[in-house]
């Protein structure tokens, strides 16, 4: 498989970043193409930009509330727009209820808990892996 | 405050030196040993806990509790929303408001969160928009009857370093500068007793950054605010003594105190001897804190509770006046009760029961705390020196110089988790399977609902304003930000108009040529 291409972003008025300059870090070590989109990003121009870039994952970092209601936007967005990216969340907040109820509103892969660098790629190589054979549904832990 | 005896009867002096007199004393410049030569000067340090939830009515409740439980000073944080300067009926907005700090937009927002506070007796720090806040914590204070002269509390300017790290307002940092200083200078001139400057040094070194990088930006940020305050004619000493530093604190024990003493330090020589401070008010400059939300883990959170008071511990012998415990559940979840109720009681066993702030500078003579602090205070003042010689501040700013430092540190001290180079118990070492990983956990699943009804009232209040006078009061606003007038005074006349503080953001952004919304979701006043 080719290199996979991931955009990064936060999601909403959600400050912290560290979580995804972490990750950005941890896929590019794993020979990913990646395209950080920086913070207070809408759904919006979430979808802009991935039907720009095309990438094949779209990796959102959570450490507010507000990715309840916005990671589902963003999914309903990108599919009315015609895109099949797979959007995975990741972020401490996100408990196990949330992850299910994520998964439930199109979100392919949630990293949440105590998860290791590799665990990170595997779910995102995962979602870039099936989105190229045309595969949907839920994947990771 | 603990008896001023140990439990064997042996009295304690307030501090302790060396007899042949030799050694600095606390309370004496240049001040490493404390500002004070009792610890605490007869009290102990402010005890509180970073509150804020909901709407301003709904923390003003959360305050009292925490006062009921033995907190001594009030810190409230404001939602993503009202950090940013974009009211809660802003389509951005809609999936956090109230959630993550308190809710403010508005003159009777802020009512409604002092209403009944002890304002002169109970200081009131705020991380809110400072410009906005200041006015209307002054409007009701008026209206409650205290006199401007009596209110306490301080006020968070960060102009250089904010947009980079934390809150973005999406303003040029010019002018977020310009704003800082009005606010400085209006708390100067009419508010004695509250610190109207505290320079905040935690929240942009909970990026990673270690303790020398967070105080020599911290530094950069002070010596840029006090060239400026004196460029515009105000006395050293007419502000110098109502600046505050709010400092981090990490897990690395003794680093840390070494960092607050040397801070002292540089404070009182710059003070003195490069902007020819006299008052010696000016040289002490006080020390507030907050440990390190960073260093907590959503893994065995029960863990976050050791950390916090390791690094409270480390605070109280650095001779803080103010602390603030990051509560335990933080790492996955905006605090809860239960947790802000252990930082505080973790603070009220250290006081009343260990006893470790009944004298000054416990450590002072400690051969090894005292090498420490001068080579931390030697590398801080060498990072403030080179940073100076790239320039003026608000160049570097613009050129994304401090950005850079920032996610520098986000990539290296996850990096260095990752790799095990530093340790963090549970996360790179001890780790335990999810499946028993449960204790405390079920706060994480207790989530603070967005608060609509809020937004729905805001929108129905917005409709039933007085527009000539909202439109009259913005435009006299965007007459001020053009000619540079102070801008509180016409913040206060702006929220006594019901102008809310995203249409003073607004007006501001197109008085400087930019759109009104940042995000283009919104293009105007809306009634």
């Amino acid at each position: 498989m080719s290199q996979e291409h991931v955009l990064i972003a936060t999601l909403g008025l959600d400050q912290h970043e560290n979580g995804a300059i972490a990750v950005a870090r941890i896929l590019r070590e794993a020979q990913m193409k990646v395209g950080y989109l920086g913070r207070f990003n809408t759904p919006a121009t979430i979808v802009e930009a991935v039907r720009i870039q095309a990438p094949d994952v779209v990796g959102v970092s959570c450490h507010s509330w507000e990715y309840l209601e916005l990671a589902p936007d963003l999914v309903r967005r990108l599919r009315e727009a015609g895109l099949d990216t797979p959007v995975v969340i990741g972020g401490s907040v996100i408990t196990a209820g949330d992850a299910a109820r994520m998964r439930e509103a199109g979100v392919a892969g949630v990293v949440h808990g105590a998860v290791s660098d590799d665990a990170i790629v595997e779910v995102i190589r995962g979602a870039a892996r099936a989105h190229r054979d045309g595969e949907s549904g839920v994947i990771g832990p | 405050m603990a008896p001023h005896v140990t439990r064997s009867g042996v009295a304690l002096r307030d501090a302790y030196g060396d007899p042949a007199g030799l050694c600095e004393t606390p309370g004496e410049f240049p001040f490493t040993r404390g500002r004070r030569r009792a610890a605490g000067h007869g009290g102990t340090w402010i005890q509180r806990e970073l509150s804020g939830e909901g709407t301003g009515a709904h923390s003003n409740a959360q305050v009292r509790y925490l006062i009921s439980k033995g907190q001594t000073g009030i810190d409230v944080i404001g939602d993503a929303a009202s950090a940013a300067g974009l009211d809660p009926d802003h389509p951005l907005a809609s999936a956090s408001v109230g959630a993550q700090g308190v809710s403010l937009c508005r003159k009777q927002d802020v009512m409604d969160l002092l209403e009944g506070l002890p304002l002169d007796r109970i200081s009131f720090s705020a991380s809110l928009p400072p410009q906005a806040f200041v006015a209307g914590y002054t409007l009701a204070a008026e209206q409650y009857g205290f006199a401007a002269e009596t209110l306490r509390g301080s006020m968070i300017h960060a102009p250089l370093y904010t947009e980079d790290c934390s809150y973005a307002t999406h303003l040029p940092t010019g002018y977020r500068v310009r704003a800082a200083l009005d606010t400085i200078e209006y708390c100067a001139r009419h508010l004695p007793r509250f610190h109207g400057y505290i320079e905040d040094t935690y929240f942009f070194s909970e990026s990673g950054l270690d303790a020398v990088e967070e105080m020599a930006l911290g530094f950069v940020q002070i010596r840029y605010l006090t060239r400026c305050l004196i460029a515009r004619g105000l006395p050293v000493d007419a502000f110098a003594p109502r600046i505050a530093i709010l400092v981090n604190c990490g897990m690395d024990f003794f680093e840390e105190i070494a960092k607050i003493r040397a801070t002292r330090r540089i404070f009182a020589r710059m003070m003195r001897d490069d902007f020819g401070a006299r008052d010696p008010r000016s040289l002490s400059v006080v020390i507030t804190s907050h440990t390190s939300g960073l260093s907590l883990t959503a893994q065995q959170p029960a863990n976050n509770i050791v950390r916090g008071t390791s690094q409270a511990i480390a605070l109280v012998l650095a001779g803080v006046q103010a602390l603030e415990i990051s509560a335990f559940d933080e790492a996955y979840r905006t605090p809860s009760r239960e947790s802000h109720l252990v930082g505080l009681r973790t603070q009220q066993i250290l006081d009343l029961e260990s006893g470790i702030g009944r004298v000054s500078d416990p450590l002072g003579g400690s051969y090894f705390v005292e090498a420490l602090t001068d080579e931390i205070e030697a590398k801080i003042l060498t990072r403030v020196a080179e940073i100076e010689a790239l320039g003026d501040p608000v160049d570097l700013a613009d050129q994304g110089y401090f950005r850079e430092i920032f996610t520098s540190a986000m990539e290296r001290q996850q990096r260095e988790v990752a790799k095990g180079e530093i340790h963090v118990v549970g996360v790179n070492c001890h780790q335990i399977p999810a499946e028993e990983d449960t204790l405390l956990r079920d706060l994480a699943e207790q989530k603070i609902a967005v608060f609509d009804d809020h937004v729905a009232e805001i929108r129905a209040w917005k409709a039933g304003r007085d527009r000539s006078a909202v439109l009259a009061a913005l435009d006299r606003y965007r007459t001020g930000v053009v000619s540079g007038a102070n801008l509180i005074p016409l913040v206060r006349d702006c929220l006594n108009s019901d102008v809310t503080f995203g249409e003073m953001k607004g007006a501001a952004r197109e008085a400087l040529g930019l759109p009104w919304d940042h995000y283009g979701l919104v293009d105007g006043p809306v009634f």
